[in-house]
């Protein structure tokens, strides 16, 4: 054969060779076992832990809060989802690989991308779902933002765990008393609440005008023991759910009347400012919109400041009333009274 | 004369034979990767979890959609995605028609003016803009990866470095891949994206690391609206089965001979 001949098959045999030879010596070992790919990467892309845990991962802590969640119509809204994945907590970040192979480096990324927290800006979060927009499906829940209420944080009126303020159940047997026959039964009221429904005393609500749902479901507390008072509490046993319902029907009925405050009129205009915040549930003016929150237009300055005052120390529960009074101050809820007590209560 | 003749001969039949053997060595190196069905059927690549037993699906009911985007956020933290609104591995597209036009407007998160919407890089939102037009018709499409049967971005790989599991799903092998980004071309629906920090694709891999241990995607476990819809179609009862079964559903891009295996309810002739 000629020289140049076997040159050139050398030539080629010898790159054959190598070829071969790198390629056997590059390929991971694992590739080629399922298909045309490296086995072993299908399970390190498995062995990435999840960072998202659920729902039942928080409630092993949280339980109140998980019971109060599961129930309310939030449930479709895991955890996470608001507060943002859980990942390790509460225990601190798994420590990185000190292989630097680009998955591990992808994967260990993960774990400082994320933190958990309370939502500061409610309305900027729950708006993400709840704004009223174009492409939203109708059985979606949404408000346009200004006419609903404002710059106000959401959880003002709004449990985020569980969202859904309903009007109490009471509502349409309490619209339907009798009024004549509530007329009657008011007669043993009138020795400390007025004989006309205006209380004498600022330490005894005036009842007139009141919103009756808000009368029925008082008197119900009193009766269950969720309120307590010395007398009320003696009053209310005495009471059927049918007295309930005439004794609302007969008191919203009749002419409020302001009481005067006493106080000086600077008082009353910080109250007025402070009392922005009450206006979305109980009224620009303090008269209510829903027959389940009371009107405090004209009411006695001595019962709203004693009411706050227990809403405050937890004596008086109510979800929303707890968290919007816990920061209030004595004169915070001094003014308030006063601004409240001289409201026109027509 | 006959020297030349019989030296050409020679050469000739050295030459054919040269071929021959070569092709017995190589395919003799072939034959490891035929090991490939046999073993499939045999091992399995996460413990305690048979991929042969389990046929992967997703759904997604574009009428539930409203455009959240939790699901965009949720699979950036779980999958570790870079943050900004160009880089996603799945994504929301809205449609909306306007009074009087023939053409939808199309935006998803990463329209510039959403981006501004959201207050910064990190956070998604779709904007309002909207608010004040006279609407004829607005939906939301969710999308993401259909781990297709046939998939196109598996043909173009160069090195091996995408691959379809028996269980479904289009895994990228991140050590293996040069960042050629060949197959982010090839894929007809545009869901394969590049991670620049690494060089490397990426692409939605329905949170392969969570199915493999009973878990659902995180884009489906964080849906308020059960838009996502997630299961086993080996499993009659899944819900990915009921889905389909109770469903008119279709997929994107059937044309594409891609045979996708994410399921659409609510899709108009504008959605591609």
């Amino acid at each position: 054969m000629p020289k140049h001949i076997v040159r050139l098959l050398l030539l080629i045999a010898t790159f054959g060779v190598v070829a071969i030879g790198a390629k056997l010596y590059f390929t991971d070992k694992s590739f080629g076992v399922y298909g045309h790919y490296r086995a072993d990467s299908v399970a390190e892309i498995a062995a990435a832990a999840p960072i998202y845990r659920g729902a039942a991962y928080c409630q092993a802590c949280h339980h109140e809060r998980f019971t109060q969640w599961s129930a309310g119509i939030h449930k479709v809204v895991t955890c996470e989802t608001c507060h943002g994945a859980a990942g390790k907590h509460p225990d601190g970040k798994p420590p990185v690989p000190s292989d630097a192979r680009t998955h591990n480096l992808i994967a260990s990324a993960r774990y400082d991308q994320f933190e958990l927290s309370i939502p500061a800006d409610t309305v900027k979060l729950c708006t993400l779902c709840h704004e009223k927009m174009p492409g939203r499906p109708a059985v979606q829940r949404q408000i346009e933002i200004s006419q609903h209420a404002g710059t106000q944080p959401c959880t003002i009126c709004h449990n985020p765990h569980s969202p859904k303020i309903t009007v109490a159940a009471v509502s349409k047997t309490a619209m339907a008393g009798d009024v004549a026959a509530g007329r009657e039964k008011a007669a043993r009221c009138a020795a400390c609440h007025g004989a006309e429904g205006v209380s004498g005393n600022p330490a005894w609500p005036s009842l007139a005008g009141q919103q009756p749902v808000y009368l029925v479901s008082a008197l119900q507390a009193y009766r269950t023991g969720a309120r307590r008072d010395p007398v009320m509490t003696d009053q209310a046993k005495g009471l059927s759910e049918a007295d309930a319902n005439d004794l609302a029907a007969y008191y919203a009925r009749l002419s409020c009347q302001t009481a005067a405050s006493a106080r000086p009129v600077p008082e009353v205009a910080a109250g007025k400012a402070k009392a922005s915040v009450c206006a979305s549930c109980h009224g620009a003016g303090g008269i209510s919109r829903n027959p389940a929150w009371p009107n405090l237009a004209g009411q006695q300055e001595g019962y709203l400041v004693s009411a706050l005052k227990a809403y405050r120390a937890g004596a008086r529960k109510d979800a929303m009333m707890a968290g919007l009074v816990k920061d209030l101050s004595d004169t915070d809820i001094r003014q308030l009274a006063a601004h409240y007590a001289g409201a026109s209560c027509k | 004369m006959n020297k030349h003749k019989s030296s050409r001969r020679r050469f000739m039949r050295l030459i054919a034979s040269t071929f021959v053997y070569a092709g017995m060595a190589i395919s003799a190196t072939g034959l490891l990767g035929r090991r490939g069905a046999a073993a499939a059927r045999q091992l399995s690549p996460a413990p305690g979890y048979d991929w042969t037993k389990h046929r992967w699906g997703f759904g997604v009911d574009a009428t539930r959609c409203i455009g959240c985007l939790r699901c965009v956020e949720a699979c950036k933290t779980e999958n570790g995605v870079a943050r900004d609104a160009h880089h996603f591995r799945t994504w929301v597209e809205r449609y909306v028609y306007l009074e009087g036009e023939k053409k939808p407007r199309v935006d998803s998160q990463q329209d510039p003016g959403n981006i501004a919407a959201s207050g910064s890089e990190k956070e998604y939102r779709f904007d309002n803009r909207y608010q004040d037009a006279k609407v004829e018709k607005a939906f939301f499409v969710p999308k993401l990866c259909n781990q297709c049967e046939n998939p196109p971005c598996v043909q173009v790989c160069p090195v091996g470095a995408t691959f379809r599991t028996p269980d479904g799903v289009v895994l990228i092998d991140h050590d293996y891949c040069i960042g050629c980004q060949y197959c982010v071309q090839a894929c007809p629906y545009g869901v394969r994206l590049f991670n620049h920090a690494h060089g490397v694709t990426d692409k939605c891999t329905w949170c392969y690391h969570r199915i493999t241990r009973g878990l659902q995607p995180a884009c489906v476990e964080v849906c308020p609206t059960g838009a996502r819809i997630f299961g086993d179609q080996n499993d009659p009862e899944s819900p990915i089965s009921k889905f389909i079964r109770e469903n008119r559903v279709r997929v994107l891009k059937p044309e594409m001979g891609t045979s996708p295996n994410v399921f659409y309810v609510g899709l108009d002739k504008e959605v591609m």
